[in-house]
């Protein structure tokens, strides 16, 4: 089941086009990562999500459609900065949370728990440190047990502890079957907490699919043979090739860092099979995020 | 509504701030009152202060005085229900948890009548006490003489405090909106009306501003008799009837609240 379906997503502040025509898929279960450098428009998009902002063009949809405008009670967010009453402790924050989802009994204890915070849960919220601001907010995302999550930068500002305490609740969350939705500038913390990955720049996909296949440093090299049959058969053999699929009567390859163009030809020309066409993409997605994030 | 009104409630009953403005108002009300009877000089109009307590014009009396703590107090705590949201950005969060803006416009909305509610039934309280304890021979119809200034107060209430909700919600920033809402009520009215205003048309039509109209739904009851108070040299009443104040009150409360949801649907949060 999708829970999110994206279409042709724009939106501009005056003259600056924040998002371009987004298009994004996120299945039940997915841990999903939105991967851009600042100012690419993830916010943006969540803000939208989120009921927040408005697109100028295109359309989105949760669930299916199925729950129309109450899509959001189902959601748990957390979007840029925590945002609670400074002057009430955490239990009266998370009640707030729990009276606009309607939720009978609230599962306080269980999700302070969760983030480590039952032994300040009577402090104020404005005595919190910026960690426990964020775990907090963590915290009111998953109250009522949402099948959806949504974090932004989770792990913005906070130093290496914090950070490293984020991503343990984050994973323990995952762990319990929840669909997950994460935007990130941070390359490393996708790739060890998502699934699922969409790159975006300027408001534009670059690329979106599982994060073994696009943040991995796999090379890809496009093969051609006038016999497909014989050549598949043959390439099915090298361990070294991790996947293949066929587009226009070629064969794309993800192969080992460590395998070469050469390597292939030369094994080919020994089992005498001429290639028609081989080309090796030296770019991976992994060095244009680095290249565009610098 | 309830469900929304309790969610207001939750968000005030810790504030500190509004705690203390409520306290405020409730002490006020009997205790700036009854300071009359110790004013040592009465106007010449004024018999004897007994006016003030004694049934059925306490309802009038009170009302007045009521006024300005409505005025004051109501009024800021109305200001500070949107702005302070605006300050810690949680009507954000109310709307990414799941409130949609209409919702949130009938938050507040419930919240302004529920004060102005609470506000008008212990001025309605007030009353019957002070009037009950100065009154030599009480009877029931004397008590209900001027029942009308009980829906005037409330009327009074939700003016001032649906003023004060639009004023929040267009400047956002407290202390901004919190200074306009007094120069406005105080000054910026009162210099359009008599400076402006009546320059250019002397006519009663001076009398429909907003501000005025809600003020003399409960006004000094000696103005209603003030023929020959103090060189009055106006060719029209000084006050509006109530009447016409109850009309004039309800188009602009009307209108503020309309600006209000069309400002909260429109305004990034």
């Amino acid at each position: 089941m999708n829970v999110l379906q994206i279409s042709e997503l724009s939106k501009n502040y005056g003259s600056i086009r924040a998002l371009d025509q987004l298009n994004l898929t996120v299945e039940k279960g997915n841990i999903f990562g939105i991967l851009g450098p600042n100012g690419s428009g993830k916010t943006t998009t969540l803000a939208i999500l989120l009921g927040i902002l408005s697109q100028d063009s295109g359309s989105y949809e949760w669930f299916g459609g199925n729950f129309g405008s109450k899509a959001r009670l189902r959601l748990g967010a957390l979007l840029e900065t925590p945002n609670f009453y400074p002057y009430l402790d955490a239990d009266d924050n998370l009640d707030i949370i729990a009276h606009i989802k309607k939720i009978d009994k609230p599962n306080h204890d269980e999700v302070l728990e969760l983030v480590g915070l039952s032994h300040r849960r009577k402090s104020a919220f404005k005595t919190y440190s910026l960690g426990m601001k964020q775990r907090l907010a963590i915290a009111a995302a998953m109250v009522g047990e949402p099948e959806v999550l949504i974090f932004d930068e989770p792990t913005n500002g906070l130093d290496p502890q914090g950070i490293a305490d984020i991503r343990t609740i984050i994973k323990e969350i995952a762990a319990r079957d929840k669909t997950i939705i994460m935007a990130s500038h941070i390359l490393d913390e996708v790739e060890k907490v998502c699934s699922h990955v969409a790159i975006i720049k300027n408001g534009k996909m670059l690329a979106q699919g599982n994060v073994g296949s696009i943040l991995n440093d796999d090379i890809t090299i496009e093969v051609g043979a006038d016999d497909i049959g014989n050549l598949v058969t043959f390439l099915s053999d090298i361990s070294a090739i991790n996947s293949m699929t066929r587009e226009k009567g070629k064969l794309i390859l993800s192969v080992n860092a460590d395998f070469s163009a050469a390597n292939l030809n030369q094994m080919a020309f020994q089992k005498g099979i001429t290639l028609t066409h081989l080309v090796a993409k030296a770019t991976s997605l992994e060095s244009e995020f680095l290249e565009i994030t610098k | 509504m309830l469900h929304l009104l309790t969610l207001e409630w939750k968000k005030v009953r810790k504030n500190s701030t509004f705690r203390v403005l409520f306290v405020l108002y409730l002490i006020l009300l009997p205790s700036l009152f009854l300071v009359g009877k110790r004013l040592p000089d009465l106007p010449d109009e004024i018999p004897s202060a007994d006016v003030f307590y004694m049934f059925p014009t306490v309802w009038e009396y009170l009302a007045y005085a009521g006024n300005w703590l409505v005025f004051f107090f109501l009024g800021f705590l109305a200001v500070l229900s949107v702005t302070v949201e605006y300050n810690n950005k949680t009507l954000r969060q109310n709307v990414i948890t799941g409130l949609t803006r209409t919702e949130i416009f009938k938050a507040k909305l419930s919240y302004i009548i529920a004060l102005s509610f609470v506000a008008t039934a212990y001025y309605f309280i007030v009353a019957i006490v002070i009037g009950f304890f100065n009154t030599e021979t009480i009877y029931w119809v004397k008590i209900w003489q001027e029942w009308e200034m009980i829906p005037r107060y409330f009327l009074m209430c939700l003016g001032y405090t649906s003023f004060a909700l639009l004023l929040g919600l267009l400047i956002k920033r407290t202390g901004i909106a919190l200074f306009l809402y007094l120069s406005y009520v105080m000054f910026i009215e009162v210099v359009l009306r008599w400076a402006v205003h009546r320059n250019l048309f002397d006519h009663k039509s001076m009398h429909f501003y907003p501000m005025n109209a809600i003020e003399d739904l409960t006004p000094f009851p000696l103005l209603k008799t003030a023929k020959n108070f103090g060189g009055n040299d106006m060719k029209f009443e000084i006050l509006l009837s109530p009447s016409e104040a109850v009309g004039t009150v309800i188009v602009y409360t009307a209108l503020f609240l309309f600006c209000s949801y069309g400002l909260l649907r429109r305004s990034s949060l």
